[in-house]
């Protein structure tokens, strides 16, 4: 051993090496920022996720575009803040819930302000429908210790005649090895809704314009007031790490709405139901020969019970399978299935693994609402049977079948920066009671295509 | 003893797990990567939290071992290796450990390059006298030299038969990302200290803490009675390079496998071993492996530096 004990000139060997370690000594802790929290920018701190959103209905019915802006800022010490911000434009007709006729009908407008005319055979919609919404969460997620986690949220929309505002908090404990993790969440939401023209009070008549005293019998089937409605939920959560491979999460929650929870724009038909009667199957008439159409009622409250379980498997190659099955079930009488499963494909277009696609398929099926119906046959209108102090025909409460089919191609061009676009085809149809009489001959649940195509952006 | 549960991905290249043994706050984590037996001495923590550091340093070592070992077919250095020609983008790490192999290139004149591992296939140091012919170290040569790489990045493109091996840089920076790891663990545990041993490779969080210094034996002042000298650290880091094991010896010339990358040949007179205290281990690393390379001039050039550093000559 050596310790620098040999006699030399040491200045003059030192004179022939230049001094590198202080450069040396700026370039190491410039590697070991690279890819650090600690040496990064403010901006640096922050994920975007943006994505414009386009969904149009076969027969022009509803459009709708929706830009979608979500930032998340990551902190040292393991919380996260994120927020979304959304806006979305949806123009078009939708079902007004009264059936098509062979004859042409006239709907007064839900302001009460002009009316629309339906051609014979034509499925009757509901042409003002044009809305914009703009939407805003916050959601602040942050580690108590390495056990423990809680989440809470703020959010809010507001819309032409709609205003909701919500909040959420969670709490999730890890255990197992982190290879467990149990969530409980609680979530409430206030909404206001205010119908130009007022709240049509619940089974009124809608009033004709060819009325001669359309005034006072409009303002009749009107109430003032506006009308809130109150969500309360609570879910827990499992998640399990099963293997290397496989993922598992379970979610039973329940969900109680309260207030008004009916449609202001939904109508139902009353056809007659005589069979002995010449206006058979057609719709039923008032004195003044003007069709019977009646505002919706629903109850005032729902409780609904949800079951989820996801399984997330990664197939060794590193493609992922998603797969998941909701089951929900509420005291209206609305069951249902959904079906969802995602294969993620990865291969390269550039570099290893880059790019993927990835086909979608989901699956949906309810039972309708217990007081869900078609239309009102004459004679319940006439006995008042009480089995319609709930009433409506608007087609998301009937018996319905839903399938989505989908893919979504993504490419990672740099790290931590993805481009995608999905796109998805829509199928949706319904069944319940048969037309009678005249009314046999009309198309009652004609159902609904759509296509969505979403362009997303993450830096 | 306690066993540390870890799964396969967190351990790519299948390693024993880690263990933890001590007891109170004192504790003692011990696991194998790179070739060496790594340490993490820990004081200060309850038994959970330095299970919880010592995974951390381990699945971190692991992590750059796998991504970064020349052996394996399916990493990042299997895809720079096999591009034969073709322009690859790299990601931001590998970028990063490219630009700081680039600058220390430079700042030793080409002494240090991460492209020189295609000598190891004509020099074999097996301790016999297979010293390889002129006209094999030429043509090898062809094939070095980082000024040949076309680097910008984070795009590289390699000429045919060129290789790069990170190897060099490997355990230091792996030393380094660890302490930074539990660096930012410590943000939410109650205060602690921390040395970590990668085969003679080390960094500490500062002193220990009752202020003392910590004890370090460094190979390179091992006493010939085999006693370990200390050495006292409170901050920083140190490295130590050389492998007094290997060698060639032919005509009674001894040759180091210390490489020269711009002559093909062994460095003459180089220490059996050199170890130097900086504050990162990558720079303490860098300043070994250097003076290495300068052979006879080892001493000199490390007084240049103004290191405190400990070198072992036969």
């Amino acid at each position: 051993m050596q310790l620098n004990t040999e006699v030399r000139d040491k200045t003059k060997d030192k004179s022939r090496f230049q001094k590198i370690s202080p450069a040396l000594a700026i370039a190491s802790i410039g590697i070991l920022g690279a890819n650090e929290t600690l040496a990064k920018d403010e901006l640096d701190r922050w994920d975007f996720d943006t994505a414009v959103l386009l969904y149009a209905e076969a027969d022009d019915r509803v459009s709708a575009v929706e830009p979608v802006f979500s930032a998340t800022r990551a902190f040292d010490n393991g919380e996260t803040l994120n927020i979304k911000l959304a806006y979305d434009t949806l123009t078009g007709a939708s079902p007004n819930g009264a059936t098509p006729s062979k004859q042409k009908q006239i709907f007064t407008r839900p302001s009460g302000k002009g009316k629309s005319t339906i051609a014979s055979g034509e499925s009757p919609l509901d042409d003002t429908f044009k809305d914009s919404r703009v939407a805003l969460a916050l959601n602040w997620t942050a580690p108590i210790n390495r056990e423990w986690e809680y989440s809470t949220g703020l959010y809010g929309s507001k819309e032409f005649d709609y205003l909701s505002l919500g909040g959420n908090a969670s709490i999730k404990h890890y255990f197992n090895q982190k290879n467990s993790a149990i969530n409980f969440g609680i979530s409430f939401s206030s909404d206001q809704v205010e119908p130009k023209g007022g709240t049509p009070i619940a089974l009124a008549e809608m009033a004709h314009k060819s009325d001669d005293d359309f005034k006072d019998t409009h303002k009749k089937t009107r109430e003032d007031d506006s009308n809130s409605k109150t969500i309360q939920e609570g879910m827990i959560g499992l998640t399990q790490v099963i293997n290397r491979q496989t993922i598992m999460q379970f979610n039973a929650g329940f969900s109680y709405t309260s207030g008004y929870l009916t449609d202001p724009f939904k109508l139902l038909s009353v056809i007659g139901s005589d069979k002995s009667d010449s206006d058979y199957g057609a719709n039923f008439q008032d004195t003044n020969s003007n069709n019977i159409y009646l505002y919706e009622a629903r109850p005032d409250s729902k409780l609904r019970h949800s079951f989820y379980w996801q399984t997330k498997y990664s197939v060794s190659n590193g493609d992922m399978i998603d797969s998941s099955y909701r089951f929900m079930i509420d005291d209206w009488g609305i069951n249902s299935h959904t079906l969802d499963f995602r294969y993620r494909w990865y291969f390269t277009l550039n570099k290893e693994r880059d790019s993927y696609l990835e086909p979608h398929l989901r699956y949906y099926s309810q039972s309708a609402a217990d007081f869900y119906q078609r239309y009102i046959d004459s004679d319940d209108y006439q006995l008042g049977d009480p089995n319609f102090s709930f009433a409506s025909a608007d087609e998301r409460l009937s018996d319905m079948n839903a399938v989505t089919l989908g893919l979504k191609y993504g490419w990672r061009y740099q790290e931590g920066k993805e481009v995608n676009i999905k796109l998805e085809y829509y199928s949706q149809s319904h069944s319940g009671k048969k037309g009678i009489g005249s009314l046999s001959n009309q198309e009652l649940y004609p159902g609904t295509k759509a296509v969505m195509l979403a362009i997303g952006y993450s830096f | 003893m306690h066993t540390i549960h870890v799964t396969p991905t967190e351990n790519p290249s299948d390693h024993p797990p880690p263990t933890l043994c001590g007891s109170g706050v004192n504790w003692l984590g011990q696991f194998q990567a790179m070739a060496s037996e790594c340490d993490v001495l820990i004081e200060g923590l309850s038994q959970k939290d330095a299970l919880v550091a010592v995974k951390l340093a381990a699945i971190e070592v692991w992590r750059i071992e796998y991504k970064y070992s020349r052996y394996r077919s399916d990493n990042i250095m299997a895809s720079i290796n096999n591009s034969q020609g073709k322009t690859i983008e790299v990601d931001i790490e590998t970028s990063a450990l490219l630009n700081f192999s680039e600058q220390c290139y430079q700042l030793s004149a080409g002494l240090f390059d991460i492209s020189s591992g295609v000598l190891r296939k004509i020099w074999h140091f097996d301790g016999s006298d297979n010293i390889p012919s002129q006209t094999d170290i030429q043509s090898t040569l062809k094939s070095i030299g980082w000024s040949k790489v076309q680097w910008s990045s984070p795009t590289l493109c390699l000429k045919h038969k060129m290789e790069l091996d990170l190897g060099g840089i490997g355990k230091e920076y792996a030393v380094d990302k660890v302490k930074q790891s539990i660096d930012l663990l410590a943000a939410s545990l109650p205060s602690f200290a921390f040395l970590i041993n990668f085969g003679g490779d080390l960094a500490c969080s500062g002193t220990r803490l009752n202020g003392q210094n910590w004890e370090v034996a460094v190979e390179s002042i091992k006493k010939s009675d085999s006693v370990d000298a200390k050495v006292n650290l409170n901050n920083g880091a140190i490295a130590t390079s050389g492998d007094s094991q290997r060698y060639l010896e032919k005509d009674g010339i001894r040759y180091s496998h210390i490489l020269n990358p711009k002559t093909g040949m062994s460095v003459a007179n180089a220490p059996r071993s050199i170890s130097v205290a900086a504050n990162t281990c990558m720079q303490a690393g860098m300043l070994s492996t250097i003076a290495m390379l300068q052979g006879a001039d080892a001493e000199a050039f490390l007084d240049a530096q103004e290191v405190q550093y400990w070198i072992q000559r036969k």
